[in-house]
């Protein structure tokens, strides 16, 4: 069974409040399409938009691991200078 | 030396230098009928709202704010007078010079912008103590503000073009509030009861500036 | 040559360590509950409600970033320690991503859920704008650190306009808002759900989300902070 197929609870249904003040926004969230969604949004939509979360939980995913990566360079360069380092060791350049 | 007495010698020199030569106040003027008049040929004859029309003045405002109010303390590093400044002068009476330089400046140069928009753009302004009063504060928050970053871009290596990069996040509140003022003043706009809180925001914005930019200028000033 | 430092080390290795265990498993567990566990269905808003326990803590750990950076700025002023300036700039670094990755969760949730049928991408909410400005912000600041060369110059005078621009930060949380409608809880007209209507059920799991991003910022930030001392520590004393 997903998780989608789960019942929501009843009892927290919200009644929208406050329907007197409007915004320029209101109208614009609260309009039901009336066209089939198309392409892209077909797909998010689909599942009671559960893909939405998936796209930000990725998002955030991959976020964090280009950032890791960033470090891994770096420390990467380090090493290599560390190897450089060592292999200019005073010991070993006189022999060389 | 009495403090009032250093902030006012420093305030001084650069009034008489300025007089001198008269570059900076030159150049502000013309960036700013410069602009004004660009951004009228690109309108053309099309009616503009109050809002834009607040939103354009103080855009040309800005820009030509960050553009010359960079040279207060470039223009010491170039003559080499900033060791003698900081042996004969405390570093908070500097500030306070420059930061009085800076303000009249900006005024004179506000005051040249909305008469050049009043006429150009033909607006009428039913609250002209209002309008005012917006272009007072938003001159003292520019000034605040500009003045300790005037101080930072001339210890950076390339010294010119990064006031505007520093300065315009910065401003992002002063211009928010100064906007919404000035639509206030201007025909259908919401008046004094209107624009209180912006004006109020002004006043604090400019306070925490100036207070942070006085705390802070030592650090920046004797390196 | 090779001499190993006199200072004591910067960071705690052992605190790091148990601190970074601690955080995976804390997370996995965060983003176990937040699929599995059931949250009333609300119109509009269906399963991306769930997103409250991703997007939002971008927004709170953002905010500790700024105020770690913030912090580490003053103490350099007061103390000269270059440790000081190398922590306030990892902070600032870390926390702009965390910010850009809120701006972009909140971009693609709200793209999906409120303007679905519209192709809004950006629109003029103000948090969004108001993240978007300290975008700005940090990125001049960064600018301006690569714009001297001189160490302890750069550190100066990147301290003190990172600390004037957190000066006038908390006017840009109170002018913003006040002039553009919001979708964001509190906001009129909003069908988003409010502090007050935060469902019981997902409070445990948002406020552990919350202190789970912080956390995993802390571990993140720490890291880059010992890459930092490395490379200035090479750079100073080559082997």
């Amino acid at each position: 069974m997903g998780i989608w197929d789960l019942e929501p609870v009843p009892s927290m249904q919200i009644i929208p409040q406050d329907t007197t003040a409007t915004s320029p926004y209101d109208t614009v969230w609260t309009q039901v399409p009336e066209q089939q969604p198309e392409g892209l949004e077909r797909v998010m939509l689909a599942e009671d938009k559960l893909f939405v979360v998936l796209a930000v939980v990725l998002i955030i995913w991959f976020g964090l691991l280009f950032f890791l990566y960033r470090t891994d360079r770096r420390l990467d360069r380090l090493e290599r200078s560390l190897e450089r380092g060592i292999s200019q060791d005073p010991d070993e350049s006189v022999v060389g | 030396m009495n403090w009032m007495h250093g902030a006012w010698a420093v305030f001084e020199k650069d009034v008489r230098l300025e007089l001198r030569s008269r570059y900076a106040i030159n150049m502000l003027l013309m960036f700013v009928l410069a602009a004004l008049l660009l951004v009228l040929f690109a309108l053309g004859q099309t009616p503009v709202s109050a809002r834009v029309q607040a939103a354009v003045l103080w855009i040309v405002i800005l820009f030509s704010g960050a553009v010359g109010l960079g040279r207060s303390f470039i223009s010491e590093e170039e003559r080499g007078t900033v060791l003698l400044l900081q042996l004969n002068t405390h570093g908070s009476m500097v500030y306070a010079g420059k930061l009085l330089f800076n303000f009249v400046l900006v005024l004179v140069l506000n005051l040249v912008a909305v008469a050049a928009f009043v006429v150009l753009l033909s607006v009428a302004v039913p609250l002209p103590g209002l309008l005012l009063t917006t272009l007072g504060l938003g001159a003292l928050g520019l000034a605040g503000a500009t003045t300790l970053l005037a101080a930072i871009i001339a210890r950076t290596a390339n010294r010119g073009p990064l006031l505007p990069v520093l300065l315009f996040p910065l401003l992002v509140p002063l211009l928010l509030s100064v906007v919404s003022a000035t639509r206030a003043a201007l025909p259908g706009g919401a008046g004094w009861a209107g624009a209180q809180d912006e004006l109020l925001t002004l006043v604090g914005f400019a306070g925490v500036v100036i207070t942070a930019s006085v705390l802070l200028f030592d650090y920046v000033w004797n390196d | 040559m090779n001499a190993p430092s006199t200072r004591k080390p910067a960071i705690d290795l052992r605190r790091y360590r148990f601190v970074r265990a601690a955080v995976g498993v804390w997370m996995t567990g965060v983003i176990g509950f937040a699929f599995l566990r059931d949250i009333p269905s609300l119109e509009i808003l269906e399963h991306t409600a769930r997103n409250l326990y991703f997007h939002v803590p971008m927004w709170f750990t953002m905010m500790a970033a700024v105020i770690v950076a913030a912090y580490h700025s003053a103490r350099y002023l007061a103390t000269d320690d270059p440790v000081r300036d190398v922590r306030a700039e990892q902070a600032a670094r870390v926390g702009f991503v965390f910010g850009l990755l809120g701006i972009l969760t909140g971009i693609v949730w709200a793209r999906f859920t409120w303007y679905v049928g519209q192709g809004i991408w950006w629109n003029f909410d103000p948090r969004q704008t108001m993240v978007a400005v300290f975008l700005l912000i940090y990125g001049a600041y960064f600018t301006l650190r690569s714009s001297i060369d001189e160490p302890t110059r750069r550190a100066r005078v990147a301290a003190v306009y990172n600390l004037f621009a957190a000066a006038t930060m908390p006017f840009l949380t109170y002018v913003v808002p006040r002039q553009m409608p919001s979708l964001h809880p509190g906001a009129e007209g909003s069908p988003a759900f409010s502090e007050t209507d935060l469902a019981p059920v997902m409070r445990p799991i948002f406020y552990a989300a919350i202190i789970g991003f912080i956390v995993l910022f802390w571990v993140i930030y720490t890291q880059r902070v010992r890459t930092a001392l490395l490379e200035e520590e090479l750079e100073e004393n080559p082997l």
